[in-house]
Parts: C-alpha cells; structure tokens; sequence
C-alpha cells in the first residue's frame, strides 16, 4: 500500500509555508494592507489526499490591524463556537453566486456539557448595552465617539449612547476600567439578563421523564436500567437553586402518573394513577405529580427503586406514547421544561399511533425515501406546540424492531431535543447497559439552558436566510429551543443583499436564556470577517469541513424533500460545480499534473462528499433499516462540527504497529497520544493487523486474519484468535503494556469531550475478525469510504468520474 | 267468625308466612271481582325470619314443567301410589324414590299443615362470595370523610371473611383502587365529565385481558392469575382488609381546587357507572352490593343534577311541575339506563346521602329501586342516624350470616281461577309469561316472575291478582272450592348456597254472587297499605291532583258497595268493623308526605317512597298513619290518642312516630316545669319519671327500626313543634272555630279539611251512589 505522509512530505511542507496558525500573524513593519490568504493550488491526482490535512485548522480571519477596540487575542469569535464557511466575505452577491460556495456559520453555542469545563466570561452588572436600531449587543468590533461617550454599531452604524453605569459599578460604587470589560474583549460572553428579558420568571428546570411500560420496554431490562440510572443520577441533575422538578409517567396501554410525598410527611409511598382514557389528556390529580427534587429526593429515591417491580409481571405489548406525551405536556405546559422519552416499542395505540410501515423490499428503491418521512402529521405539530409551552423533547430509542425513527424524531427535531437511538438494546449485554447509563447520566448532568431563543445580526447587507438544526423557526430570524442542547450544532445560511464597502462584516449570534439554576443570560457570540472584491481570496479562505458540515444539512433537508437519490445527486453536482469553478476561473484552465486541482485548503472537498454521500443516511443501499437511517440523518444535522466530520470520515488507527508515544499519556499535556491517522482504504490493512475504525458512534476494532497469537494474547488475553467475542464488547483489563495502550487508544479515541464539543455519546467497541462473522466486517468495512463496497465507487473512481466531469 | 278472631288468624298468617291479603276470600267471578274497588292483593315479605320451621336440606319436589310448583300442605298425597296431585295443574307427580317411607305418621316437613312456608338450602352454590364494592364521595369536609371512613372500615370486621370487597372514589375524576396491587397504592382515574361504555371501562381497567396484549405471545409461566382480572380490585376480605384499610385511611379530600362560588365537581354518574361495569365484566349474576356514599349533588359528567355554580340552585318540586329544569329529564333517563344494567347484572346499588343539602336522589332512586338496594338519607356521614343505619345492613343471624339476600327471583303461581296483574315493590320484571299472568296490568306487570337484586328479611313486595272466570264458581267440583297461589323465591344466601322459600296461600273462593263471606275477609290494614302503594306508584307517574281524585274516587266507591245506608241520607251511614278506619287511612294517606310533595324536597319525596315499597303493613300504616301517645303525670302507662290537633294538652307529654321521625312534644306546663329545674328535685320525682317515660319508649322504637329515624325533642311554641302539627288532624283549624275543644287545644293553620269535613263529604257522596 501507500504509505501515510511522513514530516518530509512535499505536501506538509508546502502547508508550512501557509499561514495556518490561529491567530494571525501580523509581519513586523506590514501595518497598514490586511493580509489576505494566497490560492495555493495543488494537484489531488498527483497528491492525494491525505487523512491528516482534515486536522488543520481553518483558514485564518485576516483582520485588518485595530479592528476591534481592544487588543484583546480573543476579540475574535474561535472557530470551536462560530465557523463560517468563508472567511473572506465577498462584497456582493454576484461574487458569492459566482464562487459557487456556500457563505453559512455553523453554530456550537456551547462546546461542553458543563459551564465548568469551557467556561465563558461573565458580564454580571446586568449593563447590557444594545444598539438602538438594530439591537446588537456591544462587542470588540464596535468604535467609540465623542470622547468615548457615544459608540458606533459595527451592524448597522447607528452612534448609540454608552450607558453612564458602563464604566461605574454601582454596587462597590467606584469606577470601572472600560478597557477591562469582558465585552470589549472577548467575542464570546455572557450577560445576566435584568427583568426586561423575562416574560416571566425563569422558571425551574423540570423533567418529565416517559418511561416504555409495555412488555418489551420491561423485558429488555429498559425500565429497570433507566429507573436505576436515573436514581442514581439523581445529584448530578442541575439543582443548584434546589428548585429542579421531576415527574415520572409510566406509559403502556394506560398512562401511570405517580404522586410522590415530600419528605419528612407521613406517606412515604408512591400512589400509581392510572389512566387508560387516552381520547384526551386529564391530570388525575392537581398536585404532586411534579416534585421538588430537594424536597422529595427520599421519597423519589423509594419510588425509583420500586419502580421497575412495579411492572415486572407486565404482558401488555401496547405502547400509548402520543397519549403519553399528550399526559406530559399537559403536566408541565405551565412551566415549560424536558420531556424525556425512554422508549422500546413502536407505538401501537391511542393518538399519534404508528404502524409498522417499513417493507424489505422498498429499501434501496425510490420509494424508500417516503418512509423517511413522518407517517403522520401528529408528532410535528405537537412538536410546534411543545414549542409554544416551552416544552424540548429527547427521544431515546432501543426497540429490536421498526420503532418508525423518521415520524418520532420529528419531536426533538422542532423542539432542541435530540433523538438517541439504541438498536436492538438490551440490558442482559453489559455493554448495552454500561453505554446506556453512562450516556443517560451524562445527559442527565447537561446544564441546559432553558426557555431560549436564537437570533443572529449582521452588518447591513448580510441577511440570515435558512436555518439547519433542531428547533423552531418561530419568525424569520428567530429560532426556538424550549430547551437548548448542549451537544448540537446550528447551520445558518447568510444572503448577501447590498454590496458591502467595509473591509469586514461582524455576524453577532445572541442566545437568550435560562439558565438551569434560574438565572435569565444572554449568550453573545460576534465574529469579525474581512471582505473582498476577489474570487480567489474566497476560495483561499473557505473552510472546507465548514462547508462540508452545511451541505451536510443541506442533504438531510434534500434527503427528507426529495428522497436520497435527490440528496446524493445534488452532493455530487455541488462538489463537481466548485471544482470546475475553480479551474475555470481561478486555475486558469490548468490541466495540472492530473488535472484536478483545488487549493490547498478544499483538497479535502471530494472524500468528504464521498464520505457523506456514504454515510449510513445517505449511501444507496438496500440493506439499511430505515430506522437506522433516520438516526444517522438526525445525525448528520445536529453533530457538532468535529463529530460530524468524524462520522463523515471515520478515524482509522493502525494499532498493531503504533508509535511508542502512542497509546500512553503525552508528557506535557498528560492526555493520550493517539496513533497517526489513516485514510480509509483497506490497502492500509495487513492480514496480521489490528485496527481501530471509529466514526464517533462506533468503534470497530478490526483483527486480521493472521493475527499472530502474541497480539490476540496480548489483546484479549486469549490463546487462539477464534475464541475472541466478536461483536459488541468490552476489551479485557490485563496486565500488559499493549493491552493499556490498546485500551488507552480506545478511549482516547472516544473521548468526545476532549474534542472541545458536548457530547454524551458513549461509542460501543465491536470487534471484527477478518476471518469471522461476514455480516460485522462488512459492517465495519463500510466505513472505509475510500473503498469500493455494496453500491458505493471506490476513491479512485471516484475522482477519475470527477475529473471526467470537470475536465470534459 | 267474629271481627277480632278473623285479626288474630290473619295475624297468625302473617307471623308464618310474611303475607297479608286484602281479601281472605276471592271471589269467584271477574264480575265480583270489579266489584270489590280494592284489589285482591298480597303484601309478602318473602324472607320474613322463621325460626319455627327447620331450614330442609334437600331439593324440592316440582310438578313437571312449565308448571314446577312445589309440593306443599295443600297437595293431595297417594302415599300407596306414591303420588301427588299437583293442586295448580292438576298433573299426577310421582314422589321421588326417597320418599319410599312416606306414611300418615311419617309424612315430610313440607306437607305439614303447618308449612306453608318453608324453606329449602338448595345444592346450587353461588357464583361467587357476596361483594361489597364501595364508592366513595371525596368532595367532602374532612370531619365528615373521616367519620365515613371510620364507618366502612367498621364494616369490614361485620362482613364475612370471604366476602370481596372493593374501593371506588370519585370527585372532579372516579378513582378505581387496585387493592390486590402490592407495590404501591394504585388506582385507575376515569374522567369525570365523561360517559363511559361498559366496554370501554372494561378495557380501561384491563379487565378484557389477553386481548390488550398487542404484539406479545403469551409466556409460559406468565399465566394471567386464575382468578380473573377483575380480582384485582376485588379481593376476598381476608386477602385485602389491610390494603383496603390502608386505602381508606389515605383517602384525602378532592384535591382539586373549588372557588367559593362553585359546588365541587362530583362525578357520581361516572363513578357508578364504572363500579356498574366493574362488576359487570365478571361478576354477572353473582350477588353483590355496590354501596353509594354521596356527601352532595353530581355536578359533573353524565347524571349530573345541578350545574358547579353555587348561584344555581338544584331543582325543587316546584321547578319540575313547571318542567324547566336542565339536568332533570337527562340525568333520570341516565340513571334509569343505569338501574336496568345493574338489574340485569343481578347486583345492588344502595345510596347513602350525607349531606344537608338534596344529592339527586331524586334522579337515582331507580338505582335502588330497581335493585333492590337501601336508601339512607341523612344531614351528615358524622350523624348517628347514618351510622347506626348503616351497621344495620350488617346485622347477623344466629348462625352468624347476614341478613341480607342477593339476586332473588320471586316467581308466582296460580290456580286457574286466578292470575297475577304485577307487584309493586323493588323489584324488576322478568318478563316471564305463564298461564298465570293476567291480562290487567298493576305495577310491573305482565310476567309472573320478578327480580330482586337485594332482599332482606322485612323486603316487603305488593303483589296484585285479578279473577279469572267470567262465569264464576265451577258447579261441577264438589265441595268447598280454594283458590290458591304459590310464591317461589329463589335467592342467593349470604352463606353462599341458593335457598329456596316457598309460601302456598289457600283461600275460599265465594259462593254466588253477593256472598257476605267478601266482605267480612276485608282486611283494612292490608288494602290500606295496597293501595298506598298502588297511590304511590300512580303519583310517580301521574299529577299529584289526578292520584288524590283517584285515591277518593276509590274510597267513595269502596263506600258505596260495602257500607249499610239508605239512599241520599248521610246520617244512615255505617261501615262494618273491618271498614271503619280505612278510610281514616286514606284521609292521612291524602295528606302523607307520599302524595303532598310540596313540603318535602324532591329528595325527600324520592326517599319516603322508597321506603314505603321496602315495609311490610304495619310499618307502612305508621308511615301513613303515624301513632301518637300522650303521657299524663297521673297515668301510669301512656295513652294512644287521636292524631288531632285536640290531643295537644299543656299537661301531657306527647309522644309522635312517623315512622321517619320520632317526636317528643312537651305541652306548655310541661315545658314550663322543666324549664324550672322541678325534674332535678327529689319531691317532684313522679314528674322526673314523666319526662324519661316517652324516651325510654321511644328507645324501644327506635331500637328495630331501619333507617334510624330522626329524632326531636320540643316544647310547645317552639319551632321543632311545627313538625307535629303538620302531622294532627286539623279538628280546629282557623275555618272551623274551637266547637267542642277544650281551651288548651291548638288550632291549626291549615287548609286541610278535617278529617270530620273529610267523613261528612264522604258519607254524603258514599249515599248519594254517585261515587
Ligand atoms: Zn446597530
Ligand atoms: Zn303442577
């Protein structure tokens, strides 16, 4: 095979000589003419692509010096929260039409699961200083005038009065030193909202939780592993206000509320209320049903552990969900807050009922796109009004059979939930239950933000004009999350309406919210990107994985309009279409060395089309679940940029052969070093290998077939290669150095929140012997997506057909 | 046979077989039968407690079918053939094989002369042990839900050990407890605005299980428990009394909010109605009482009596004559669709109201009266007159079973001569036709055979007859000729076998035409108490004025054919012994709350009617006629006096019964010595005994007495005392001048006629043979 790209690679020097660190860097004695990036073109027939290039960062925000009214390093938005897919923004919309490139942010508001672990600055005195017309927050980017008594919007330049407590704190009563303030130095910041950003109070942090009663929910183990998860998670829940509310509604062909005692009364007991009338949601009691977890923790704890007993001798196969989630908004409309759906069973009654609608032979035609589509309209609207009563939705799934992912995922879609999906879960694996409850107590931590609204200004001429993810667009520049999630990423597409004359353009991002202890905060993001008049200047800058990330969304839009073939069709016109712009108008005509060129920083372009247009969402193929294939859509429109990239183009580790750093904690930063990445070929494998295939959701440690006993010793603590447990499992924990550097991998690899995204996904280890069970290596080779496999082209023909169309 | 031994026999009668008849002898044609105004009737209280007679322990000799009498005293024994003549058909029957020993001197129990009562404990057992299911108003204050709890959890240790019991509480929602459920308390909620099906509580409560089980396989080893679904909220006391206990004491009042211009929602409707189909789903035709306790009006979902808003009042007898009331038509209908369910299904629904206010008995007396429940209508679930009436319904017999019967049929068969036209009592029709069946109609008619849901030992039923024969008596039998009637009532003891009571009554049928044997068989108190009912029954249906007219058009009648007088002169008129106080019956029958409504609420109405169909006579006579004692200091035993106005003396004490209520009544002098203390000095000791006297008898009363009546103690002038002289013949109204009284007596505002207005009218009309 071809061997990776080693440090004397021609094409790793060649990004030496490119400006690609983060900040820029501003030459001694170049002070005036902001630096643009230069077009280095390159060949991808007579440099391939490699792997590694999709490490780099992204291409650099030229500023032009003193843009932004403090000196401040983070005066500019990091790309881990806002990414344009363009960083260079061309002047008018002729330019962006002709460029044939999206101009799109792709949006990670929150880059963890908890405040503490990317913690962003507070601007706690409640000043909050907006610009009257269009009512952007201050930020780096702003002038001041007047002595500095008025400054100028960088939106819309409207002079606006600053605010006399600006520069005087009114509770330690003594100045404050302008300069200092967090939102003139830092892009991103937080406000404490005053009185006026509240309709109402913020209210409590609730959770319903709707548990699978029926007998495959109990059977599975599935409310038994969730009652107990959920107890003991019980004080990693936010409730540092003590006022987070819990409910609990046990749904089988009858809805089980529960009333639950405070503590300290003389009833201790749970009290079941079972309604079976799922023609319209009644509350059987006013009280109780939704209880203070400070003040009914014992009694909560005492009713979770009787929980799963309570249904153990269940035989009812009947699931009401509707009916259920009907139940549940009724409980907390008032309030607004999460509904959590736990469930394992189609649902087969009351309202929103499903059928079983997937047919084997409709996989892989045209008509299987329908069946990505709802079955009914019940679960969007009710989504919609979730939404109106400030009401998210999570949707966890573990049926072993059709449990219609398409319709139910429309719930968090429009409500800032996700859909989790856990096919064929059981609790009997252990490695199903560990994964499970160690996502759903990782969920159950998040500090969402609650009661939220997204909004995103720009300077004059920029217009927001589509938005991508999972809320609701309640006007036209004004997305809903009942919830916010904190393990999502946000597409927005920017129009250009005017010609633009300044030399950069600022797109401020605003989340409004509650925060989970009770406090009302703003989430301000501003970026700051030059402009220009030159069609090579938007190319030099376009980040490819941004771009990548919106078509992404674009294909899962066209996916559910249209159907696949529509989705991949259209991924393949976009991918073929940038590149003949390219070589039309910036490389001359150039036929090259190949003659398939691209700059340097979108030669990862076409393998990432193809990765996508191979995804388990998208690839044709007859043998894919519908069910899986709504998830991976869901997917492929919420994963933060590094996931989504990830599941695109898979990690793929040679572990056999790792480097000696590989494996063990690197000295300085004391976090796992992992191997080189490889580019997904199966050239790269040798018989006697091992491998790690990981694409964020799955990992899938490949065994070859001539393994040599030492390695399967080593490994899995196993004498002979044909003892080794395939599929789903956890490696052994031995006494030697391979086996912990081979789990250290493993882990390192899985380590989502190293990555600088939230992320409670738990990827299960499956092994794959080469020689073993046909059905996994297939599996696992689909995500070798430089190879040929099933219906999809290999990369090779991949790129000669791209080079066909191009060149023509 | 004079007056008084024809008293003692019919009173001999009455003792053994629970029967009075209004004439002992029939008349022989349909012609002579017209003649008489008042029907030939039965007042029967078929399980009248017998402890003369030993309960039999095998099963009936029947006639062959469709006859099935049972052999009885009257039947005519070939002990040599060994065989018997049926008297009603006629067929030969041979005894069966057992009773080869048959002599003159050996002859079974149930040909005993003796026996025409007796009793069988058949081989057939019952379904299923009795159940209680209680339903539960929570929309209540905390004294009174407390004071009710405590009551049903009394009850628990009164009911046998295998008896199921079962909780349903109902308020803004109903609430089905599952008390067989262990983990925790758990109930099924029922929407309390809506009509539910049967079906649909059924599947509600997953009663109709293994069909919910969508999608799953039954599993080996997950058998559903073999008792059957329902059993999970209806448990054998033994297995439940501490989770039902546990369920009672937790019940909390309904949490739902009220504003203060609002009534509680209470949805009785649904909550019987789900306890209807609870029951309905797998108990049909196994005894069992559904017990009500209502602390006010449904406002709520189907049977609703009274919208929430306090502003709207709830109906009054005024409101329905003028028929512009919202809920009245609807709610009846629903109850009504109701009882006949609940009939069918052979189970009680017994009501028990606590509230000062009307709870829409009106509108649900179907339910217990079709079914043959209770009716307990009291101010509070905290009063002594709801609980002693309550623990009541539990009370034993010596072999320590309750006193209570459950899904009885009673059957009537006839001889030719006579045939049944309906009975009047709680009790439904079922619709059984036989050559016994007559072609009038009175009560629930055209069958001969009626169901009673509930039975107790003083479940007293009118049962009316007509005469057959157009031609009259049959010259070609010798002898004296009988007619005779058989009652067959089959019914599920409460220790749970099938027993079977049979009562053969004979009487002579009368010679030719104009034969005074007729006459002299009148037994006043027995056509008195028949034809209230008959009154009643008409009043339930018809206008009030139309039922008085109907009710003096039959006296004046009665009048006309049995009284000696001559033609146009009043002053000759005489009525013989056994017709003296019948009409003084009707004349407070007129004037009884069972036919004057207006003074009464509708619930009231509802509830006195009831009781009078449950009495046997002489507990209706009281009702309608009720007893009067006057205690004097210088008498050593008090004194039946006129119920008269006149009868009101400042020296007497006066001791009133109406069966519903019991009235103390201290005269004016009375009243002023005991005001002075003079009872507490050991001189005026006689006095103290004075004042005890009427309480200690009215203790006695009291004592047998279902429902517990109320109880008033007053004094002359006071505002209690308004209540006895509603109850007096107004001899001195403010019309009629004080002629004749003594200065003492009262006069009584009213504009009744006295009953002396009342005989003179009477008597002129009576004469005057236009009647
Ligand atoms: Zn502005
Ligand atoms: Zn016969």
């Amino acid at each position: 095979g071809v061997p990776p790209p080693g440090p004397q690679d021609p094409l790793a020097q060649q990004f030496g000589q490119m400006n690609i660190q983060s900040q820029p860097q501003v030459p001694p004695g170049v002070q005036a003419a902001p630096q643009l990036n230069q077009l280095y073109p390159s060949d991808l027939i007579s440099q391939p692509f490699s792997v590694q290039e999709l490490d780099l960062p992204p291409p650099p925000i030229n500023l032009p010096p003193n843009t932004s009214v403090t000196p401040s390093p983070f005066a500019n938005c990091p790309s881990k929260f806002v990414r344009s897919t363009l960083n260079s923004i061309p002047t008018t919309h002729s330019l962006l039409k002709k460029s044939r490139l999206p101009f799109a942010l792709v949006m990670t508001p929150y880059t963890s699961l908890h405040d503490a672990e990317d913690p962003v600055p507070v601007c706690s005195d409640q000043v909050i200083s907006r610009c009257r017309r269009c009512r952007s927050y201050i930020n780096p980017f702003v002038t001041f005038l007047d002595h500095g008594h008025r400054w100028r919007c960088n939106m819309c330049n409207l002079a606006n009065d600053v605010p006399q407590a600006f520069d005087w704190d009114a509770a330690t009563q003594q100045s404050v030193d302008r300069w200092q303030r967090p939102e003139l130095n830092y892009s991103v910041v937080e406000f404490v909202a005053p009185q006026e950003y509240m309709v109402r109070p913020p209210q409590a942090l609730t959770y319903v939780f709707l548990l699978d009663v029926s007998y495959s929910a109990v059977t599975s183990g599935l409310l038994a592993t969730s009652a107990r998860c959920i107890l003991e998670s019980l004080d990693l829940i936010p409730n540092a206000d003590r006022r987070t509310r819990l409910a609990f509604l046990a749904v089988d062909s009858s809805l089980h509320y529960f009333v639950i005692p405070t503590d300290g009364g003389e009833i201790t007991e749970p009290k079941m209320l079972v309604v079976s009338d799922l023609d319209e949601p009644f509350l059987p009691t006013p009280d109780d049903l939704v209880v203070n977890l400070a003040e009914c923790r014992q009694n909560i704890e005492l009713f979770l552990n009787k929980l799963q007993s309570m249904f153990k001798d269940t035989q009812n196969g009947a699931h009401a969900m509707g009916s259920g989630l009907r139940s549940a908004l009724r409980l907390i409309q008032a309030t607004g807050g999460k509904i959590t759906v736990l469930s394992a069973t189609l649902p087969n009654i009351g309202y929103g009922k499903l059928e079983m609608r997937e047919d084997k032979k409709v996989l892989g035609t045209s008509k299987e796109s329908s069946l990505l589509q709802p079955a009914n309209s019940f679960y969007k609207s009710f989504a919609v009004d979730c939404s109106k009563q400030q009401v998210s939705i999570d949707m966890f799934l573990f049926s072993s059979q059709y449990q219609d992912v398409a319709t139910l995922s429309n719930l968090p879609r429009y409500t800032g939930g996700q859909t989790y999906f856990y096919p064929g879960w059981n609790a009997a694996r252990s490695e199903d239950a560990i994964k499970f409850a160690k996502e759903f107590s990782s969920y159950l931590s998040a500090e969402i933000g609650l009661e939220a609204v997204l909004r995103v200004r720009a300077t004059t001429g920029l217009r927001m004009n589509a938005f991508y993810g999972n809320f609701f667009n309640r006007s036209s520049d004004l997305c809903a999350f009942p919830a916010f999630p904190r393990d999502q990423s946000f597409v927005v597409e920017v129009a250009i309406d005017e010609t633009i004359v300044k030399p950069h353009v600022c797109l401020q991002t605003a989340v409004l919210h509650t925060t989970c202890n009770g406090e009302r905060r703003i989430r301000v993001m501003t970026l700051a990107l030059p402009t220009t008049e030159t069609l090579s200047s938007v190319y030099a800058s376009a980040d490819q994985l941004a771009i990548t990330t919106y078509f992404s969304h674009k294909a899962v839009e066209r996916s559910l309009g249209s159907g696949l073939e529509a989705a991949r069709d259209a991924l393949q016109s976009k991918v073929v279409e940038i590149m003949q712009t390219y070589r039309k108008e910036l490389a001359g005509g150039n036929m090259g060395g190949g003659g398939l060129q691209l700059p340097a920083n979108l030669r990862g372009l076409p393998v990432l089309f193809l990765g996508l247009m191979k995804n388990v969402g998208l690839r044709k193929s007859a043998q894919i679940p519908s069910d899986l294939r709504s998830a991976a859509l869901c997917l492929l429109s919420t994963l933060p940029l590094p996931l989504l990239i990830q599941y695109v183009y898979p990690r793929f580790y040679s572990l056999h052969d790792m480097p000696d750093n590989a494996g063990v904690p690197d000295p300085t930063t004391n976090e796992t070093v992992l191997p080189p990445p490889m580019n997904l070929s199966s050239e790269r494998i040798v018989p006697y290998g091992l491998y790690l295939i990981d694409d964020g959701q799955t990992q899938f440690m490949w065994l070859g077939r001539d393994a040599i006993p030492a390695l399967v010793e080593d490994v899995f603590g196993l004498a002979d290669k044909s003892q080794v447990k395939q599929g789903k499992t956890l490696l052994p924990e031995l006494d030697n150095e391979f086996n912990e550097r081979v789990r250290a991998v493993v882990e390192k690899s899985r380590d989502h929140r190293a990555r600088g995204v939230g992320s409670i996904t738990v990827p299960p280890l499956y092994v794959v012997r080469e020689d073993g069970e046909p059905s996994l290596r297939l599996w696992a080779q689909t995500l070798l997506v430089e190879d040929r496999a099933d219906q999809g082209v290999s990369l090779g023909q991949w790129m000669g057909m791209l080079r066909e169309k191009v060149v023509q | 046979m004079d007056y008084e031994a024809m008293k003692d026999e019919w009173a001999q009668v009455e003792e053994r077989d629970g029967l009075k008849l209004s004439w002992n002898t029939f008349p022989s044609s349909r012609m002579e039968a017209s003649r008489l105004v008042v029907p030939i009737g039965a007042l029967y209280t078929p399980l009248k407690e017998k402890t003369d007679t030993p309960l039999l322990q095998y099963e009936p000799v029947s006639c062959k079918a469709p006859c099935r009498a049972v052999l009885n005293p009257f039947c005519q024994v070939d002990m040599r053939g060994r065989l018997w003549i049926c008297p009603f058909c006629l067929q030969r029957n041979s005894l069966p094989p057992h009773y080869k020993d048959i002599s003159a001197d050996v002859i079974p129990p149930e040909l005993l002369a003796t026996s025409t009562t007796i009793e069988y404990r058949l081989a057939r057992p019952a379904l299923s042990a009795p159940i209680f299911l209680f339903v539960v108003d929570t929309c209540q204050e905390e004294d009174g839900l407390k004071a009710l709890k405590d009551s049903i959890i009394m009850s628990l240790s009164l009911l046998p050990p295998y008896a199921l019991v079962g909780l349903i509480t109902f308020g803004t929602t109903t609430q089905v407890h599952e008390i067989g459920y262990t983990e925790c308390a758990k109930s099924y909620v029922f929407r309390g605005s809506k009509d539910y099906t049967s079906k649909q509580v059924q599947e509600m409560l997953g009663l109709t299980a293994p069909g919910m089980r969508l999608g799953v396989q039954p599993q080996p080893g997950r058998a559903p428990p073999p008792m059957g679904p329902a059993h999970r909220f209806l448990l054998p006391i033994q297995n439940a009394e501490f989770q039902l206990t546990n369920a009672l004491e937790q019940l909390q009042k309904d949490p739902w909010p009220v504003a203060n211009d609002k009534r509680a929602l209470r949805c009785t409707g649904v909550a019987l109605s789900v306890a209807v189909g609870l029951l309905e789903a797998s108990f049909q035709n196994s005894g069992g009482r559904i017990m009500l306790f209502t602390g006010g009006p449904a406002t709520e979902g189907p049977g609703m009596v009274v919208g929430p808003e306090l502003r709207e009042p709830i109906r009054s007898h005024h409101d329905i004559d003028r028929d512009n009331i919202k809920y009245y038509k609807k709610a009846l209908k629903f109850y009504e669709h109701l009882a006949k369910r609940t009939a069918h299904n052979g189970h009680i629904i017994d009501i028990f109201a606590g509230c000062l206010d009307q709870v829409g008995l009106l509108e649900m007396k179907g339910l217990a009266n079709s079914t043959g429940g209770h009716m307990i209508l009291t101010d509070s679930f905290t009063s002594s007159m709801y609980k002693q009436s309550f623990m009541r319904i539990f009370e034993k017999d010596e072999s320590d079973n309750l006193l209570m019967g459950f899904n009885a049929s009673l059957e009537v068969l006839t001889t030719k001569e006579l045939k049944v036209t309906g009975l009047i009592g709680h009790a439904v029709s079922m619709n059984k036709k036989s050559s016994s069946v007559g072609e009038t109609e009175c009560g629930i008619g055209n069958t001969c055979s009626w169901k009673m849901c509930g039975i107790d030992p003083s479940s007293s039923y009118g049962i009316y007859f007509e005469m057959a024969s157009q031609t009259g008596p049959n010259t070609v039998q010798q002898g004296p000729q009988k007619g005779m009637i058989q009652f067959l009532t089959y019914y599920q003891h409460s220790s749970g076998q099938y027993h079977l009571r049979v009562t053969t009554v004979s009487r002579p049928l009368s010679g030719p035409s104009g034969d005074p044997a007729i006459a002299q068989s009148f037994d006043q108190e027995a056509a008195a108490v028949l034809m209230s009912r008959i009154a009643v029954f008409k009043a339930e249906v018809d206008d009030g004025p139309d039922v008085l007219r109907w009710v003096d058009r039959m006296l004046i009648r009665l009048c006309s054919r049995f009284a000696e007088y001559r033609k146009d002169d009043p002053s000759s008129f005489r009525l013989e012994k056994n017709f003296t106080l019948y009409p003084q019956f009707m004349f407070h029958l007129r004037r009884s709350q069972f036919l004057q409504v207006f003074n009464n609420s509708p619930d009231e109405t509802a509830f006195y009617r009831h009781v009078l169909n449950h009495e046997d006579v002489s507990n209706s006579l009281i009702m309608i006629q009720p007893t009067l004692d006057a205690y004097r200091i210088d008498q050593e035993e008090a004194e039946a006096v006129l119920l008269d106005s006149g009868s009101i003396q400042n020296d007497t004490i006066l001791l009133l019964d109406t069966f519903f209520h019991i009235l103390i009544f201290h005269g004016e002098t009375v009243a002023a010595w005991r005001k002075e203390g003079y009872q507490d000095q050991p001189e005026y000791a006689n006095f103290n005994e004075l004042l005890k006297k009427p309480k200690e008898d009215a203790k006695a009363l009291i004592q047998d007495r279902f429902p517990l009546p109320r109880f008033i103690v007053c004094d002359a002038g006071g505002s209690q005392a308004r209540f006895l002289l509603s109850k007096l013949n107004p001899s001195t109204t403010h019309t009629t001048g004080s002629y004749g009284v003594s200065q003492s007596s009262q006069t009584i505002f009213t504009d009744d006629v006295s009953l002396q207005t009342f005989m003179d009218h009477l008597m002129k009309l009576a004469v005057s043979g236009t009647g």
